[in-house]
């Protein structure tokens, strides 16, 4: 088992360097106006002592060599023009916890919604006028079809005037903290639900599940322990990454409410060409999408004995 | 003379169907059938015959689209036609009838343990519970032939080829100590080295807890192995049903004909393989008349017009047939069929391959 985790993480820092590695390279190939602040202000001499001070004229494999030792020390660079000569590290730090704070708030309710939501609807298919499972759907559907940035919009107007709240988020006022994580909410509970009912409903015409019955083990009994359990393994997978995706924050959420996250902060700073940052950031969103899949491997091979520790993955 | 055996099961003039997409498909259409305690049943005939319904009907366990019509289930003076919800079928379920599935491959759940799956039916229906029901386990899983439980015990279902996880299944069924073991094709979708021991095990666990069993398989290589007596079941019917040697080696119906006909053992040699022309009857439709009449070459003008009734060749066989009525013509059986009887007669198996009972 360690043995299979290690090698795991192992495959996981690979990964991670060979994406560094690629945005590094595509950076190195934009205009070098993205190390300067008002680089129209410079004369060219200025520009070349600039490049050779950040080291922008060494070969491009000693550029990552020193990339790669700069990152290791934990420094993740200073900011160039989004907040000049600013550690990013201090920058994501400010904004990240609201945007945390909010989204794993977002993803408790989700789940906490959506999973009963997919177990009623499931159960409900064997009724007579699947009442839930019809609701279910219509609210499914509905979140998927409309376009988030109308349901987001909606949710901000109908729901601010509804709850006599600001339409904006003001960090000390709970309460404004609803809408938006309701907003941040709602297309996760679409989600578990959908694929909760999909799973359960699957699970349910499974043989295990004739023979179960056929055992005499009560309806209840057979929907906790046989149906939701088994069906819960495939969405398991997908747990840690949703969790570290909040990291991020949602960019039109948060600018809708203006919450002073994460959310957006990459869109920002591609636009002003802040070249150190775009490159941090990249890393900080590679490194959560690579642990979410390591994790999310792992949690699959807890829940599921199918999945040998010690063979490959997926070994039956 | 034998005594009358004492019936477990009485179905009688049972109808079943689904609704499907606003119609009605009839798959059970009048059966009629005595279980006798103790005995081992087969129940054969051609795939879509309506021998899964049957006895899913007897626990209560078809899909949620079909109804009985009409009839009834007697099972211990209990009609368990009446029986509508999960609760009320949780004491037949297992406790009275337990069932074995055609696959064992898809039949244990794929995250829990073997023993974890076995104990969940000692605890239901055993009333032992923590180490007493583990012993129980490992002394059931003994029984089945599978060796070293303690280790076993813990082992998933992955972890057992399909003829071991066939033992599994059975020892499920076992555990619960039901009367009644039912076992919808248990060796089809298995190794045909492996089909003999899995019916060696099923027939000791019979033996063993005086089990009354039912077989269904469309296999006649099976019923002659296993079964006291045999019911053959065409769309949705029972055609006839006789002791296993009477069925065999005299058989009345002319569909029991077709199907013994089709037997590969009893072909001659170079020459194909007899199959039965045409197709099972539309059962969204109204079947009149004998069902099998319209891939029948000798079928008589009242086959196509009124249903026969059940008549009684001896008192232990019966057939659904116009040609046991008496004022039907001499209608004799294909030369093969003939030959069987023959050959019945000079074995004298009735005899030698009396019932358990
Ligand atoms: N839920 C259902 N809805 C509609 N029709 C069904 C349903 N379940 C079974 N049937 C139909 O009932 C008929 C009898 O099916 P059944 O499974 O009993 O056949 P069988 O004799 O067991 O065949 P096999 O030997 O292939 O197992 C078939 O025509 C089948 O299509
Ligand atoms: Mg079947």
């Amino acid at each position: 088992m360690t043995k299979y985790i290690i090698k795991r993480i192992l495959h996981a820092l690979i990964t991670l360097g060979i994406v560094i590695a690629i945005v590094f390279v595509l950076l190195r190939q934009m205009p070098v106006e993205g190390y300067f602040n008002n680089f129209d202000k410079y004369t060219p001499a200025q520009i070349s002592v600039g490049l050779q001070k950040l080291g922008l004229n060494d070969p491009i494999p000693v550029q990552i060599g020193h990339y790669f030792k700069q990152l290791l020390q934990g420094d993740l660079g200073t900011s160039n023009k989004y907040r000049e000569g600013y550690p990013i590290a201090k920058i994501i730090a400010k904004k990240a916890p609201i945007s945390i704070e909010l989204g794993l708030i977002s993803l408790v309710v989700a789940l906490g919604v959506g999973l009963p939501m997919g177990i009623m609807m499931a159960r409900s298919t064997r009724t007579k006028y699947k009442l839930w499972d019809k609701f279910g759907t219509v609210f499914i559907v509905v979140v998927q079809a409309v376009p988030s940035a109308v349901y987001h919009l909606l949710i901000q107007l109908y729901g601010s005037e509804l709850l006599g709240v600001s339409m904006l988020f003001d960090m000390d006022k709970k309460i404004t903290w609803i809408l938006p994580i309701f907003s941040l909410a709602i297309g996760n509970i679409a989600y578990y639900a959908m694929w909760l009912r999909r799973y359960m409903v699957d699970e349910s015409n499974k043989d295990y599940i004739r023979l179960a019955r056929a055992k005499g083990v009560p309806a209840g009994k057979i929907s906790r322990v046989h149906i939701f359990r088994n069906a819960i393994v495939p969405l398991v997978q997908y747990l840690p990454n949703s969790i570290l995706f909040t990291l991020m924050g949602s960019l039109y959420v948060e600018s809708l409410y203006s919450i002073p996250g994460m959310g957006g902060l990459l869109v920002q700073v591609i636009k002003l060409q802040d070249n150190t940052m775009v490159q941090a950031l990249v890393l900080v969103y590679a490194g959560i999408s690579v642990l979410g899949l390591l994790f999310g491997d792992l949690l699959m091979a807890l829940v599921d004995p199918r999945i040998s520790f010690t063979k490959k993955e997926g070994a039956r | 003379m034998e005594k009358q055996p004492e019936t477990i099961m009485q179905i009688d003039d049972l109808h079943f169907a689904f609704t499907l997409r606003g119609q009605l498909l009839h798959v059970l259409r009048g059966i009629t059938l005595d279980v006798y305690k103790g005995e081992s049943l087969a129940i054969v005939g051609e795939s879509g015959s309506g021998k899964s319904v049957l006895v899913k009907t007897l626990m209560g366990l078809n899909d949620g689209n079909g109804y009985v019509e009409s009839g009834h289930i007697l099972y211990e003076g209990k009609d368990l036609t009446t029986l509508k919800t999960d609760a009320e079928w949780r004491g037949i379920r297992g406790r009275e009838i337990a069932m074995v599935l055609q696959d064992p491959m898809t039949s244990l759940n794929p995250l829990k343990t073997i023993g974890w799956q076995i104990q969940e039916a000692v605890e239901l229906h055993q009333d032992l519970h923590g180490e007493e029901a583990k012993q129980a386990v490992y002394k059931i899983l003994g029984e089945v032939g599978i060796a070293d439980a303690p280790r076993r015990y813990k082992q998933y279902p992955h972890e057992f080829s399909g003829g071991m996880r066939q033992r599994v299944v059975i020892a499920v069924a076992v555990a619960c100590r039901p009367k009644v073991l039912i076992c919808d094709e248990p060796t089809t979708a298995l190794d045909v080295t492996i089909q003999a021991q899995i019916l060696g095990i099923i027939k000791e666990m019979q033996k063993k807890y005086g089990l009354t069993t039912i077989y269904i398989t469309h296999d006649l290589g099976v019923v002659a192995n296993v079964a006291d007596r045999i019911a053959v079941m065409y769309a949705g019917d029972i055609v006839e049903v006789g002791r296993c040697e009477e069925v065999f080696y005299d058989p009345r119906h002319p569909y029991t004909w077709a199907l013994l006909s089709s037997l590969p053992q009893l072909g001659v040699k170079g020459e194909p393989l007899y199959a039965i022309e045409g197709t099972p009857p539309n059962l969204f439709q109204e079947v009149k008349g004998d069902a099998f009449a319209p891939r029948n070459p000798g079928a008589l003008k009242i086959d196509f017009v009124k249903r026969p009734p059940m008549l009684a060749v001896s008192p232990t066989h019966k057939a659904r047939t116009w040609l046991l009525d008496p004022r039907a013509p001499q209608v004799n059986p294909p030369e093969h069929i003939r030959a069987l009887r023959e050959k019945g007669r000079a074995l004298k198996l009735c005899e030698e391959e009396g019932t358990h009972a």
